[in-house]
């Protein structure tokens, strides 16, 4: 948001160097930018920083075309980043208020005349507030006989050093009051309202109005609306009507000065899709308590403007008074708070500058009530069931708001650092952590590269390779970035093959990389953590010799893998899967045939290599840890022995492996796999598997009787079961 | 045995002729190109039984002069051994010398290297961060990336149909859920499934609206919570201090200034000295000589009423970082989509 600093000026001392000009109205202005100038400006930014309001550029509004702006003519400016929860601080009269408290100055308000008013409860007369929820206060101030032309120079500038255009005396003055004291105004062609008569009323469903951007805009309940007897002329808050606007012949009109909830005048914005300067103050919370003031500074800006006359008395019709909210400050807990030593004296100058009004209510203590303005940040505390209040009494701040208020200007530099009195450590545990933790480094390990990739992938990703856990269809995002990240991903494989074919198109003759990451089921399902792996081509260069991947590559990874974790081994068995290459795809299965994976030859990828994939369910491995223990090694070498079987080509070494297990022999410690030969002597349909088998008496030498008579045994009920005759060498 | 010929038929040599005889073999071990012709040439001369030396000596009771030509013949032997072992000590150093350059090794060649991998700089930063907190007595909590409004919002104290959600860039699910925005909504499941005193990281995935040169719609957080009876600013202070002066370098200056979240009473940003010019002011910093590192606060009372806590009792603070900014900056990573498309040529050069 901008401000004027010449305009702030009008409110606050801001000491020597902005060569300020003021006129007979006492109103400031900046003539030429001097470097004096902008270390001020900057000066005053940080100041407005240090409190929590802030800037964030040094705009200069120059005037009257390059000639004189080259000259250095212009107005200094800030860009301040209000916060949300400070609507108060949306204009200049606010935030010359936090300056005042920030370079210890006074505020000095404008003057404004006391022009009389009615009060009324809203049910009747010229203003009928029916949603006193919506619209609890509404002033109604006529101004008649006035001229609508241009603004003098000084308005013009006002509204153009914060980039505002001027548009006639009328307009410019609701928009200066709106810029100074943060309350938006609107003025209404009095000659169009049939017995000068407001109604703030919901809209009706279907009801029609035309805005002032010209603009027909269908209404309905959820919006707050002005109306004259019959019809809805405006929209509460966010934007007036076309037929009841100020135009060159507009001689009397009425100026509303209302206070409208936040949460109806945001739904109405939102709805209507019409965000506006007064709805931006007004879903933020308006100053219930400024409404009459503003009016009659509009009136008398008017008045000298325009030449009106000011109506007496207006309507101040309020149908509903906010809940005043108290506060109580002790100084002993305030230092407790914030471990800051804050004196009295600063204690009393913060609050007593923003308006909080401290009155001393004993030793160390202060008490008073929460300024209007700012009652969107005070909400009140809770009622505790202990302590019942009486109804109509004032709600209790929450006394580390106002600890924020002190804190604010003393400053976090008084806070002397300390660290929690807490010994010991935190009783929280997640295993799942742990296990991420792990599965990371041992893919490191393994010469893989981790990636991070968006959660989100297009519908068509998650048809084209396998997804474990489907709960129904994917989980949609209602506003997504684009089709391209249209759904929440169930698997991590498509982004890993995107990304091998992105280092493919960069020329790397291979790729290795992995992702740890949730996947989205669907539904209500839980989400479930996942590492899946890609691998296509050599690891390394010629030079370090390293074999292309292949499947069992590939797999042998998750072996490894898996042989880190308290988890597995798990069975692969062959499936056939979407896009995985037809006789290379399988899924892991952990006891109970539950899934808990996949691998195979991604069938369609855009990569100058064979690219293989798998992915593996973490959520699903942390349930049954594995016992990790040790077997002592015996103490005498180990005799090895090779067994070579030709069997059919269709015999799975997991049936081959179990049967080899289901033979039981106290000698043997263990078998692998030594090679696997097809080719000449072994018939066609069959392959030659051999198998190094592993015997160990333990505690005493074995002979080669015993290693040949167990080698032998088993060979025989190897071929009975499953051995296919040799053919005799040619 | 052409040199033997001449004295052969068992007439005694001349000790003039057992003088060349020495020369001769002298000329001939030295002639000896291997170790099987120096094995010849001294069973010619030396062998044990029909050595050249054997055949002479047995001539001495035979000489004319027995003393001069034992002399003579003594002289003969001595050169003849000296010759045979000089000779021998010459071929061994010639093998060890051939064995050598034989296993000879360019040992500037590179090495033969097994692959390696890497882990993302994000993980990286994480582990840094999980490491310092843990020796603070801090534990690991993580929650869900599909949130409900009330766990994101609500209970964090964002009123429904307020501006301070339109800072969050929501993206919204079909179903009414959402992505988190941040990872605050962890801490108010902590605080509801635990009680204090509670000392925990929240790290995580976070996503916004969002997508644009300085901005990713998914990026990192990590969130710090603690809460108990009589926690002060002071300790968020100090907490923070401990924590960005290990993270970043040791003389790192840590500033506080106010600011809003819902969810936080007071709040503030947090600043740290410019890690490139060290706070003298340079384009990084925009000449400030300070960088915006997280948002913190004292967690605000509504949000411990929420979860049940009694603000009158418990107090706490927390804060949230971005990991992303600061894997950024610690590699000299310039584009934060460079650490989401998975260019092994740039993820393999990040080393912890
Ligand atoms: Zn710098």
């Amino acid at each position: 948001m901008r401000f004027s600093l010449s305009w702030l000026a009008d409110y606050v001392d801001l000491g020597e160097g902005l060569e300020l000009e003021t006129d007979p109205a006492g109103r400031h202005s900046t003539r030429r930018i001097t470097e004096a100038a902008q270390r001020k400006a900057s000066q005053i930014g940080e100041k407005l920083t240090s409190v929590g309001l802030a800037v964030e550029g040094y705009p200069v509004q120059t005037f009257d075309g390059g000639g004189r702006a080259a000259s250095g003519a212009g107005e200094p400016g800030l860009e301040v980043e209000v916060t949300s929860n400070r609507p108060d601080c949306m204009c200049h009269l606010g935030l010359a208020r936090e300056l005042a408290v920030a370079l210890e100055s006074t505020l000095r308000p404008p003057s404004i005349p006391l022009y009389g008013s009615l009060s009324s409860d809203g049910s009747s007369g010229a203003v009928v507030l029916e949603d006193p929820e919506g619209c609890p206060r509404y002033v109604a101030r006529v101004i008649r006989g006035l001229k609508v032309g241009p603004s003098p120079e000084w308005l013009r500038r006002r509204l153009e050093s914060i980039g505002q255009r001027s548009i006639n005396n009328v307009v410019d003055a609701t928009n200066f009051v709106l810029w100074e004291m943060g309350q938006p105004l609107h003025a209404f062609d009095l000659g169009t309202l049939p017995g000068g008569e407001v109604r703030v009323r919901r809209a009706r469903a279907g009801e029609r109005l035309v805005t002032l951007d010209g603009k027909e805009r269908e209404l309905d309940p959820e919006v707050l609306v002005i109306a004259d007897r019959e019809r809805a002329i405006a929209i509460a808050g966010v934007m007036g009507g076309l037929a009841t606007e100020v135009t060159a012949a507009t001689t009397d009109l009425l100026l509303e000065s209302a206070h409208f909830d936040q949460r109806r005048i945001r739904i109405a914005a939102k709805r209507l899709g019409l965000h506006t300067d007064a709805s931006h103050r007004f879903e933020r919370g308006a100053d219930f308590g400024v409404c009459d003031e503003a009016s009659r500074r509009c009136a008398a800006l008017l008045a000298e403007l325009a030449g009106g006359v000011v109506e007496e008395p207006a309507v101040d019709a309020v149908a509903r008074r906010p809940r005043p909210v108290a506060w109580r400050l002790a100084g002993a807990d305030l230092a407790r708070f914030t471990g800051a030593d804050v004196d009295a004296s600063s204690i009393e100058r913060v609050l007593s500058g923003l308006g909080f009004a401290p009155r001393a209510a004993g030793d160390g203590l202060w008490e008073g009530e929460v300024p209007p303005w700012r009652a969107a940040d005070f909400e009140p505390r809770r009622p505790r069931p202990a302590t019942a209040a009486p109804a109509g009494a004032p709600g209790e701040a929450y006394p580390q708001d106002l600890y924020e208020e002190v804190l604010r200007h003393v400053g976090f530099a008084r806070v002397a650092p300390t660290l929690p009195g807490l010994g010991g450590v935190d009783a929280g545990v997640n295993p799942g952590h742990a296990l991420r933790g792990r599965v990371q480094r041992a893919l490191a390990g393994l010469g893989f590269a981790e990636g991070i990739h968006y959660a989100f992938h297009d519908q068509a990703a998650d048809d084209r390779l396998p997804v474990v856990v489907r709960a129904g269809a994917p989980l949609a995002l209602a506003n997504p970035l684009s089709e391209r990240y249209a759904i929440l991903r169930r698997s991590l494989v498509p982004n890993l093959v995107a990304a091998a074919e992105f280092n493919a198109r960069h020329g790397a003759p291979g790729v290795r990389l992995f992702e740890v990451g949730r996947l989205f089921p669907g539904g209500a399902a839980e989400e479930i953590e996942a590492v899946a792996a890609v691998a296509g081509g050599p690891a390394g260069g010629p030079w370090d010799g390293p074999a292309p991947c292949d499947l069992l590559g590939l797999k042998g990874i998750f072996d490894a893998l898996l042989a880190e974790l308290p988890a597995g081994p798990f069975e692969a068995r062959a499936s056939e899967l979407p896009g995985v290459t037809p006789g290379t795809g399988a899924q892991w299965l952990a006891p109970g045939n539950l899934v808990v994976g996949w691998f195979g030859r991604v069938a369609s990828a855009d990569v100058p290599f064979e690219l293989f994939a798998g992915e593996l369910l973490l959520s699903r491995l942390a349930v049954e840890p594995r016992p990790r223990r040790v077997v002592a090694p015996s103490r005498l070498p180990s005799v090895r022995a090779d067994l070579t079987l030709t069997h059919p080509l269709d015999l799975a070494w997991s049936v081959l492996a179990a049967a080899i297990d289901a033979a039981p022999d106290p000698r043997r410690v263990g078998f692998r796999i030594k090679d696997r030969y097809r080719g000449e002597g072994v018939p066609a349909g069959a392959v030659a598997t051999t198998i190094t088998f592993e015997y160990n008496a333990g505690e005493r030498s074995l002979t080669q009787d015993e290693v040949n008579e167990s080698q032998s045994r088993l060979a025989a009920e190897l071929e009975r079961r499953f051995g296919v005759a040799r053919e005799e060498p040619r | 045995m052409s040199g033997a010929g001449t004295t052969s038929g068992g007439a005694v040599p001349t000790p003039e002729e057992l003088e060349r005889l020495a020369g001769e073999a002298e000329a001939a071990i030295a002639a000896a190109g291997d170790r099987a012709a120096w094995e010849a040439v001294r069973v010619h001369w030396a062998g044990a039984r029909q050595g050249r030396l054997r055949e002479l000596q047995a001539l001495i009771p035979r000489a004319a002069d027995r003393k001069m030509f034992g002399q003579a013949f003594n002289r003969l032997k001595s050169r003849v051994e000296a010759a045979l072992e000089a000779r021998d000590a010459e071929l061994a150093r010639a093998e060890i010398a051939a064995r050598a350059s034989e296993a000879r090794v360019d040992v500037t060649l590179p090495g033969r290297r097994p692959p390696t991998g890497s882990l993302h700089p994000v993980t990286l930063v994480l582990a840094e961060i999980e490491e310092i907190f843990r020796g603070l007595g801090y534990s690991v909590a993580e929650g869900p990336e599909v949130e409900e409004d009330r766990f994101n919002f609500g209970l964090l104290n964002f009123p429904d149909d307020h501006p301070a959600r339109d800072a969050q860039d929501t993206l919204f699910l079909e179903d009414g859920r959402l992505l988190r925005t941040h990872t605050s909504p962890v801490q108010v499941r902590t605080l509801l499934a635990r009680r204090p005193p509670i000392r925990v990281i929240c790290p995580g995935r976070v996503y916004r609206n969002d997508n644009d040169l300085r901005h990713s719609p998914m990026f990192h957080q990590v969130e710090g919570l603690c809460v108990a009876e009589g926690i002060t600013v002071g300790d968020l202070k100090g907490t923070l201090e401990a924590f960005l002066t290990r993270l970043f370098a040791s003389d790192t200056k840590v500033r506080l200034r106010p600011s809003y979240f819902p969810f936080t009473e007071p709040s503030c940003e947090v600043d740290i000295s410019c890690q490139l010019c060290h706070g003298t002011g340079c384009p990084t910093c925009s000449g400030t000589g300070w960088m915006e590192i997280l948002g913190a606060g004292m967690v605000d009372p509504r949000v411990l009423e929420n979860c049940d806590l009694d603000p009158d009792r418990y107090s706490g603070f927390a804060f949230g970082l971005g990991l992303d900014r600061v894997a950024m900056n610690k590699w000299g990573i310039p584009n934060i989509r460079s650490l989401f498309e998975s260019d092994e040529r740039l993820l393999r050069q990040v080393r912890g």
